[in-house]
Protein backbone atom coordinates (compact mmCIF):
# COMPACT_ATOMS: atom_id res chain seq x y z
CA UNK A 1 0.00 0.00 0.00
CA UNK A 2 1.35 3.54 -0.85
CA UNK A 3 2.76 5.83 1.78
CA UNK A 4 0.10 8.54 2.28
CA UNK A 5 1.35 11.98 2.40
CA UNK A 6 -0.04 15.43 3.46
CA UNK A 7 1.43 18.66 2.24
CA UNK A 8 1.67 21.25 4.38
CA UNK A 9 3.19 24.60 2.80
CA UNK A 10 1.58 27.86 1.74
CA UNK A 11 3.48 28.14 -1.27
CA UNK A 12 1.62 26.59 -4.52
CA UNK A 13 5.02 26.26 -6.39
CA UNK A 14 7.02 24.16 -3.00
CA UNK A 15 3.25 22.05 -3.13
CA UNK A 16 4.27 21.39 -6.61
CA UNK A 17 7.63 20.55 -6.36
CA UNK A 18 7.04 18.14 -3.49
CA UNK A 19 4.23 16.76 -4.65
CA UNK A 20 6.08 15.91 -8.02
CA UNK A 21 8.65 14.27 -6.33
CA UNK A 22 5.97 11.94 -3.94
CA UNK A 23 3.92 11.38 -6.63
CA UNK A 24 6.56 9.78 -9.00
CA UNK A 25 7.81 8.18 -6.98
CA UNK A 26 4.90 5.85 -5.46
CA UNK A 27 3.62 8.28 -2.85
CA UNK A 28 0.03 9.08 -2.50
CA UNK A 29 -0.56 12.82 -1.75
CA UNK A 30 -3.85 12.82 0.01
CA UNK A 31 -4.01 16.18 1.27
CA UNK A 32 -2.56 19.49 1.25
CA UNK A 33 -2.64 22.51 3.74
CA UNK A 34 -1.27 26.09 4.43
CA UNK A 35 -2.79 27.16 7.84
CA UNK A 36 -3.32 25.85 11.24
CA UNK A 37 -6.93 25.50 10.99
CA UNK A 38 -6.34 24.12 7.52
CA UNK A 39 -3.82 21.32 9.09
CA UNK A 40 -6.39 20.20 11.74
CA UNK A 41 -9.10 20.03 8.82
CA UNK A 42 -6.82 17.82 6.66
CA UNK A 43 -4.98 15.66 8.99
CA UNK A 44 -7.94 14.38 11.15
CA UNK A 45 -10.17 13.46 7.66
CA UNK A 46 -6.82 11.84 5.76
CA UNK A 47 -4.97 10.27 8.63
CA UNK A 48 -2.07 10.34 6.51
CA UNK A 49 1.37 8.20 7.34
CA UNK A 50 3.43 11.27 6.62
CA UNK A 51 2.97 14.85 6.95
CA UNK A 52 5.72 17.11 4.95
CA UNK A 53 5.75 20.27 6.76
CA UNK A 54 7.00 23.57 6.05
CA UNK A 55 8.31 26.29 8.59
CA UNK A 56 7.05 29.23 7.65
CA UNK A 57 3.25 29.50 7.34
CA UNK A 58 0.82 32.39 7.56
CA UNK A 59 -0.44 33.47 11.54
CA UNK A 60 1.63 30.06 12.63
CA UNK A 61 4.74 27.81 11.98
CA UNK A 62 5.88 24.52 11.61
CA UNK A 63 5.97 23.31 15.27
CA UNK A 64 3.20 24.51 16.14
CA UNK A 65 1.52 22.80 13.00
CA UNK A 66 3.34 19.47 13.81
CA UNK A 67 1.91 19.57 17.49
CA UNK A 68 -1.39 20.19 16.36
CA UNK A 69 -0.33 17.18 13.76
CA UNK A 70 1.10 14.95 16.77
CA UNK A 71 -2.51 15.77 19.12
CA UNK A 72 -4.29 14.28 16.52
CA UNK A 73 -2.45 11.27 15.74
CA UNK A 74 0.70 10.97 17.91
CA UNK A 75 1.86 8.49 15.04
CA UNK A 76 2.02 10.51 11.90
CA UNK A 77 5.70 10.99 10.53
CA UNK A 78 6.90 14.77 10.07
CA UNK A 79 9.11 15.58 7.95
CA UNK A 80 10.60 19.47 7.98
CA UNK A 81 11.18 20.83 4.71
CA UNK A 82 12.27 24.79 5.01
CA UNK A 83 14.24 27.36 3.57
CA UNK A 84 15.69 27.79 6.83
CA UNK A 85 18.20 25.22 9.04
CA UNK A 86 20.00 25.91 11.59
CA UNK A 87 21.09 24.32 14.99
CA UNK A 88 18.52 26.21 17.22
CA UNK A 89 15.48 25.30 14.76
CA UNK A 90 16.87 21.71 14.61
CA UNK A 91 16.73 21.47 18.18
CA UNK A 92 13.61 22.52 18.08
CA UNK A 93 12.49 20.65 15.06
CA UNK A 94 13.59 17.36 17.41
CA UNK A 95 11.78 18.70 20.97
CA UNK A 96 8.67 19.04 18.98
CA UNK A 97 9.19 14.90 17.64
CA UNK A 98 10.17 15.87 14.22
CA UNK A 99 11.65 12.94 12.63
CA UNK A 100 13.17 14.32 9.63
CA UNK A 101 14.60 17.70 8.44
CA UNK A 102 15.47 18.89 4.86
CA UNK A 103 15.95 21.85 3.48
CA UNK A 104 14.81 23.83 0.07
CA UNK A 105 15.62 24.04 -3.02
CA UNK A 106 14.23 20.18 -2.15
CA UNK A 107 16.45 17.87 -3.86
CA UNK A 108 14.72 14.60 -4.75
CA UNK A 109 16.88 11.63 -3.93
CA UNK A 110 17.36 13.62 0.04
CA UNK A 111 13.78 13.81 0.59
CA UNK A 112 13.36 10.30 -0.91
CA UNK A 113 16.01 9.19 1.52
CA UNK A 114 14.84 10.82 4.69
CA UNK A 115 11.06 9.45 3.88
CA UNK A 116 12.83 5.97 3.57
CA UNK A 117 14.91 6.26 6.51
CA UNK A 118 11.75 7.36 8.74
CA UNK A 119 9.36 4.81 7.48
CA UNK A 120 11.93 1.50 7.66
CA UNK A 121 12.63 2.76 11.27
CA UNK A 122 8.65 3.20 11.97
CA UNK A 123 8.16 -0.31 11.03
CA UNK A 124 11.23 -1.90 12.69
CA UNK A 125 9.96 -0.58 15.88
CA UNK A 126 6.64 -2.13 15.02
CA UNK A 127 7.97 -5.39 14.24
CA UNK A 128 9.73 -5.54 18.12
CA UNK A 129 6.19 -3.62 19.56
CA UNK A 130 4.21 -6.65 17.94
CA UNK A 131 6.69 -9.25 18.67
CA UNK A 132 8.30 -8.63 22.40
CA UNK A 133 5.50 -9.47 24.78
CA UNK A 134 4.53 -12.97 23.89
CA UNK A 135 8.28 -13.67 23.35
CA UNK A 136 9.34 -12.77 26.66
CA UNK A 137 6.30 -14.61 28.14
CA UNK A 138 7.13 -17.53 26.35
CA UNK A 139 10.75 -17.54 27.32
CA UNK A 140 9.41 -16.86 31.15
CA UNK A 141 7.37 -20.02 30.84
CA UNK A 142 10.20 -22.08 29.03
CA UNK A 143 12.90 -21.30 31.51
CA UNK A 144 10.48 -22.13 34.50
CA UNK A 145 9.34 -25.10 32.93
CA UNK A 146 13.17 -26.34 31.89
CA UNK A 147 14.90 -25.11 35.52
CA UNK A 148 12.40 -26.61 37.97
CA UNK A 149 9.83 -29.35 35.74
CA UNK A 150 6.89 -26.58 36.49
CA UNK A 151 4.31 -24.70 34.45
CA UNK A 152 2.92 -21.30 35.00
CA UNK A 153 -0.39 -19.92 33.90
CA UNK A 154 -0.70 -16.05 32.74
CA UNK A 155 -3.81 -14.69 34.63
CA UNK A 156 -3.63 -11.45 33.55
CA UNK A 157 -1.95 -9.09 31.47
CA UNK A 158 -1.88 -4.90 31.14
CA UNK A 159 -0.52 -2.22 30.04
CA UNK A 160 1.69 -0.86 32.89
CA UNK A 161 0.59 2.77 33.27
CA UNK A 162 0.60 3.41 36.69
CA UNK A 163 3.64 3.16 39.73
CA UNK A 164 3.30 -0.21 41.81
CA UNK A 165 4.56 -1.38 44.90
CA UNK A 166 6.93 -4.56 44.55
CA UNK A 167 6.15 -7.93 46.22
CA UNK A 168 9.51 -7.85 47.67
CA UNK A 169 11.94 -8.35 44.87
CA UNK A 170 12.78 -7.25 41.86
CA UNK A 171 15.36 -7.95 38.88
CA UNK A 172 15.99 -5.36 36.73
CA UNK A 173 18.00 -5.75 33.36
CA UNK A 174 18.72 -3.57 30.88
CA UNK A 175 17.72 -4.13 27.13
CA UNK A 176 19.94 -2.10 24.50
CA UNK A 177 19.71 -1.99 20.40
CA UNK A 178 18.22 -0.59 18.06
CA UNK A 179 15.72 0.16 20.25
CA UNK A 180 16.59 -0.05 24.19
CA UNK A 181 14.48 -0.86 27.16
CA UNK A 182 14.24 -3.09 30.05
CA UNK A 183 12.81 -6.22 31.73
CA UNK A 184 11.69 -6.61 35.22
CA UNK A 185 10.64 -9.51 37.25
CA UNK A 186 9.23 -9.02 40.77
CA UNK A 187 7.94 -11.41 42.91
CA UNK A 188 7.67 -11.84 46.79
CA UNK A 189 10.45 -13.14 48.95
CA UNK A 190 9.04 -16.40 49.55
CA UNK A 191 8.26 -16.93 46.45
CA UNK A 192 12.05 -16.18 45.11
CA UNK A 193 12.55 -18.49 48.27
CA UNK A 194 10.43 -21.47 47.24
CA UNK A 195 11.47 -20.83 43.10
CA UNK A 196 15.42 -21.12 44.10
CA UNK A 197 14.65 -23.64 46.18
CA UNK A 198 13.37 -25.55 43.37
CA UNK A 199 15.52 -24.33 40.72
CA UNK A 200 18.92 -25.45 43.08
CA UNK A 201 17.12 -28.60 44.09
CA UNK A 202 18.15 -27.52 47.65
CA UNK A 203 17.37 -24.79 50.15
CA UNK A 204 19.42 -21.56 49.66
CA UNK A 205 21.51 -20.77 52.20
CA UNK A 206 21.33 -16.86 52.24
CA UNK A 207 19.47 -14.32 50.58
CA UNK A 208 22.67 -13.37 48.87
CA UNK A 209 22.45 -17.02 47.23
CA UNK A 210 18.29 -16.06 46.56
CA UNK A 211 19.77 -13.23 44.36
CA UNK A 212 22.12 -14.31 42.59
CA UNK A 213 20.17 -17.46 41.14
CA UNK A 214 17.27 -14.63 40.74
CA UNK A 215 19.65 -12.28 38.68
CA UNK A 216 21.23 -15.55 36.59
CA UNK A 217 17.23 -16.88 36.02
CA UNK A 218 16.24 -13.52 34.66
CA UNK A 219 19.51 -13.00 32.34
CA UNK A 220 18.62 -16.36 30.88
CA UNK A 221 15.18 -15.13 30.22
CA UNK A 222 16.16 -11.99 28.88
CA UNK A 223 19.00 -13.45 27.00
CA UNK A 224 16.82 -16.35 25.19
CA UNK A 225 14.00 -13.58 24.79
CA UNK A 226 16.44 -11.02 22.82
CA UNK A 227 17.99 -13.96 20.56
CA UNK A 228 14.50 -15.12 19.59
CA UNK A 229 13.66 -11.10 18.76
CA UNK A 230 17.04 -10.54 17.14
CA UNK A 231 16.58 -13.77 15.26
CA UNK A 232 13.35 -12.38 13.73
CA UNK A 233 15.16 -9.09 12.80
CA UNK A 234 18.76 -8.59 12.83
CA UNK A 235 18.51 -4.80 12.74
CA UNK A 236 17.18 -4.97 16.27
CA UNK A 237 20.42 -6.11 17.96
CA UNK A 238 19.45 -6.33 21.44
CA UNK A 239 21.97 -6.79 23.87
CA UNK A 240 21.51 -6.85 28.18
CA UNK A 241 23.28 -5.20 30.13
CA UNK A 242 23.83 -7.28 33.85
CA UNK A 243 20.97 -8.28 35.66
CA UNK A 244 20.43 -6.01 39.41
CA UNK A 245 18.39 -7.32 41.72
CA UNK A 246 16.75 -4.95 44.37
CA UNK A 247 14.99 -5.77 47.85
CA UNK A 248 13.30 -4.38 50.44
CA UNK A 249 10.13 -3.16 52.17
CA UNK A 250 7.34 -1.41 50.45
CA UNK A 251 9.44 -0.95 47.39
CA UNK A 252 7.98 1.46 44.66
CA UNK A 253 8.73 0.71 41.13
CA UNK A 254 7.79 3.91 38.80
CA UNK A 255 6.15 3.00 35.34
CA UNK A 256 8.20 3.99 32.79
CA UNK A 257 7.72 7.05 30.36
CA UNK A 258 7.08 4.83 27.52
CA UNK A 259 4.79 1.95 27.06
CA UNK A 260 5.56 -1.14 28.87
CA UNK A 261 3.77 -4.15 29.62
CA UNK A 262 3.03 -6.57 32.19
CA UNK A 263 1.90 -10.18 32.98
CA UNK A 264 0.80 -11.30 36.04
CA UNK A 265 1.68 -14.91 36.65
CA UNK A 266 0.62 -18.16 38.36
CA UNK A 267 3.55 -20.24 39.54
CA UNK A 268 4.22 -23.74 41.23
CA UNK A 269 5.81 -20.98 44.07
CA UNK A 270 3.26 -17.87 44.11
CA UNK A 271 3.01 -14.66 41.65
CA UNK A 272 5.80 -13.81 39.58
CA UNK A 273 4.89 -10.42 37.63
CA UNK A 274 7.02 -9.77 34.05
CA UNK A 275 6.90 -6.15 33.09
CA UNK A 276 9.17 -5.42 29.20
CA UNK A 277 9.09 -2.58 27.12
CA UNK A 278 10.98 -0.63 24.37
CA UNK A 279 11.01 3.18 24.01
CA UNK A 280 10.48 4.21 20.27
CA UNK A 281 13.41 6.40 20.91
CA UNK A 282 14.45 8.56 18.24
CA UNK A 283 16.06 7.57 15.02
CA UNK A 284 19.70 9.66 14.97
CA UNK A 285 18.78 11.93 12.52
CA UNK A 286 21.09 14.30 13.75
CA UNK B 1 37.20 -1.89 38.41
CA UNK B 2 39.90 1.32 36.93
CA UNK B 3 38.89 4.06 38.87
CA UNK B 4 39.81 6.51 35.70
CA UNK B 5 36.21 5.11 34.76
CA UNK B 6 34.35 7.84 36.90
CA UNK B 7 35.97 10.73 35.02
CA UNK B 8 33.08 10.77 32.34
CA UNK B 9 30.46 10.71 35.07
CA UNK B 10 31.90 13.61 36.95
CA UNK B 11 32.43 15.36 33.34
CA UNK B 12 29.14 14.91 32.88
CA UNK B 13 27.65 16.14 36.20
CA UNK B 14 29.52 19.05 35.97
CA UNK B 15 28.21 20.05 32.42
CA UNK B 16 24.87 19.02 32.88
CA UNK B 17 23.43 20.28 36.15
CA UNK B 18 24.61 23.54 35.29
CA UNK B 19 22.16 23.75 32.06
CA UNK B 20 19.41 22.22 34.60
CA UNK B 21 19.72 25.34 36.60
CA UNK B 22 22.18 24.18 39.27
CA UNK B 23 25.30 27.25 39.76
CA UNK B 24 27.00 25.91 41.73
CA UNK B 25 28.25 21.95 41.15
CA UNK B 26 31.13 19.98 43.10
CA UNK B 27 32.71 16.44 43.07
CA UNK B 28 32.72 15.18 46.75
CA UNK B 29 34.63 11.55 47.91
CA UNK B 30 35.09 8.88 45.92
CA UNK B 31 35.11 5.25 47.49
CA UNK B 32 34.98 1.66 46.71
CA UNK B 33 32.28 -0.54 47.99
CA UNK B 34 30.92 -3.94 47.87
CA UNK B 35 28.71 -5.51 45.84
CA UNK B 36 25.74 -5.52 47.90
CA UNK B 37 24.24 -1.87 48.95
CA UNK B 38 22.15 -0.97 51.53
CA UNK B 39 20.00 2.47 50.08
CA UNK B 40 16.77 4.51 51.23
CA UNK B 41 15.43 7.11 48.46
CA UNK B 42 15.26 7.38 45.38
CA UNK B 43 17.26 4.91 43.25
CA UNK B 44 17.55 5.21 39.25
CA UNK B 45 19.12 2.33 37.08
CA UNK B 46 20.68 2.70 33.97
CA UNK B 47 22.24 -0.41 31.74
CA UNK B 48 25.25 -0.10 30.06
CA UNK B 49 26.33 -2.00 26.95
CA UNK B 50 29.21 -1.88 25.24
CA UNK B 51 33.32 -2.31 25.41
CA UNK B 52 31.87 -1.86 29.12
CA UNK B 53 29.03 -3.72 30.55
CA UNK B 54 27.34 -2.87 33.84
CA UNK B 55 25.51 -0.47 35.45
CA UNK B 56 25.03 2.69 36.88
CA UNK B 57 22.79 3.64 39.89
CA UNK B 58 22.00 7.31 40.99
CA UNK B 59 21.20 7.52 44.51
CA UNK B 60 19.08 10.51 46.39
CA UNK B 61 17.58 10.79 49.33
CA UNK B 62 13.75 11.67 49.16
CA UNK B 63 14.34 15.13 50.32
CA UNK B 64 16.84 16.27 48.04
CA UNK B 65 15.46 14.07 44.84
CA UNK B 66 12.86 16.87 45.71
CA UNK B 67 14.83 19.74 45.39
CA UNK B 68 16.07 18.45 42.65
CA UNK B 69 13.52 17.90 40.54
CA UNK B 70 11.77 21.18 42.06
CA UNK B 71 15.18 23.10 39.92
CA UNK B 72 14.36 20.96 37.44
CA UNK B 73 11.18 22.61 36.77
CA UNK B 74 12.15 25.68 37.09
CA UNK B 75 11.88 26.04 40.89
CA UNK B 76 8.00 24.86 40.75
CA UNK B 77 7.74 23.86 44.26
CA UNK B 78 7.81 19.86 44.59
CA UNK B 79 5.75 18.81 47.95
CA UNK B 80 6.01 15.71 47.05
CA UNK B 81 7.69 13.17 44.57
CA UNK B 82 4.92 12.95 41.64
CA UNK B 83 5.08 11.23 38.43
CA UNK B 84 5.64 14.67 37.09
CA UNK B 85 8.74 15.00 39.83
CA UNK B 86 9.94 11.03 38.99
CA UNK B 87 9.82 11.63 35.54
CA UNK B 88 11.64 14.73 35.62
CA UNK B 89 14.79 13.01 37.66
CA UNK B 90 14.49 9.75 35.46
CA UNK B 91 14.80 11.72 32.36
CA UNK B 92 18.32 13.18 34.87
CA UNK B 93 19.34 9.92 34.55
CA UNK B 94 19.09 9.26 31.05
CA UNK B 95 20.99 12.61 30.50
CA UNK B 96 23.89 12.34 32.75
CA UNK B 97 24.06 8.65 31.70
CA UNK B 98 24.02 9.80 28.34
CA UNK B 99 26.52 12.57 28.36
CA UNK B 100 29.18 10.23 30.14
CA UNK B 101 28.79 7.74 27.01
CA UNK B 102 29.53 10.73 24.81
CA UNK B 103 32.74 10.97 27.34
CA UNK B 104 33.63 7.60 27.10
CA UNK B 105 33.47 7.43 23.14
CA UNK B 106 35.79 10.42 23.29
CA UNK B 107 37.91 7.93 25.54
CA UNK B 108 37.51 5.52 22.75
CA UNK B 109 35.19 3.32 25.13
CA UNK B 110 31.95 2.92 22.90
CA UNK B 111 29.00 1.91 25.39
CA UNK B 112 25.32 2.50 24.71
CA UNK B 113 22.78 2.98 27.40
CA UNK B 114 19.02 1.22 28.63
CA UNK B 115 16.23 3.28 29.61
CA UNK B 116 16.41 4.21 33.33
CA UNK B 117 14.38 2.81 35.78
CA UNK B 118 13.24 4.67 38.63
CA UNK B 119 12.72 3.13 42.31
CA UNK B 120 12.38 4.51 45.93
CA UNK B 121 12.05 2.91 49.57
CA UNK B 122 13.26 2.39 52.77
CA UNK B 123 16.46 0.17 53.16
CA UNK B 124 16.32 -1.31 50.01
CA UNK B 125 19.15 -3.90 49.35
CA UNK B 126 20.88 -3.33 45.87
CA UNK B 127 22.97 -6.10 44.42
CA UNK B 128 24.65 -5.19 41.38
CA UNK B 129 26.70 -7.19 39.09
CA UNK B 130 30.36 -6.66 40.03
CA UNK B 131 31.75 -7.35 42.93
CA UNK B 132 32.90 -3.66 43.38
CA UNK B 133 31.25 -0.88 43.04
CA UNK B 134 33.07 2.76 42.63
CA UNK B 135 31.05 5.22 44.91
CA UNK B 136 31.13 8.58 43.27
CA UNK B 137 29.69 11.24 45.58
CA UNK B 138 28.39 14.37 43.35
CA UNK B 139 26.81 17.94 44.79
CA UNK B 140 24.76 20.44 43.28
CA UNK B 141 23.60 23.20 45.07
CA UNK B 142 25.04 21.60 47.94
CA UNK B 143 22.29 18.84 47.00
CA UNK B 144 24.27 15.01 47.08
CA UNK B 145 23.92 12.86 44.90
CA UNK B 146 25.57 9.44 44.78
CA UNK B 147 26.67 7.57 41.48
CA UNK B 148 27.44 3.72 42.20
CA UNK B 149 29.49 2.35 38.88
CA UNK B 150 29.71 -1.09 38.31
CA UNK B 151 31.48 -2.68 35.32
CA UNK B 152 31.99 -6.31 34.97
CA UNK B 153 35.59 -7.13 34.33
Amino acid sequence: MAVRVVIVDDSPFSIAVIRNILEENGFEVVGEAGSLEEVKEVIAAAQPDLVTMDMTLPGTDGLECTRAVHAINPNIKVIVISSMMDEEILKEAKENNVSGYIQKPVDAEELLGTIQRVIAYEEIFQTLEDAYFEVFKETLKDALNRMTKTLLTYKSEYEMKEDFESRGIVVIVGIIGKFSGRLMIDLSKETAHALVAAMMKKEPSSINEITAALAEFTNIVAGNACSILNRKNKAFGLRLAPPSVMHGDRMSISHASFKTMSAAADTHYGEVMLNVGFRRGEDKWM
Amino acid sequence: MDVAHVNPFIDSFMNVMPQLGFTDVRKGGLGVKGQELNCSGVIILVGIVGTLKGNVVYLIDEENAKKIASTMMMGMPVEQLDDMARSALSELSNMLTATAATGFANLGVNIDISTPTLLSGENVSVKMSSKQVLSLQLLANDVPVEVLISFES
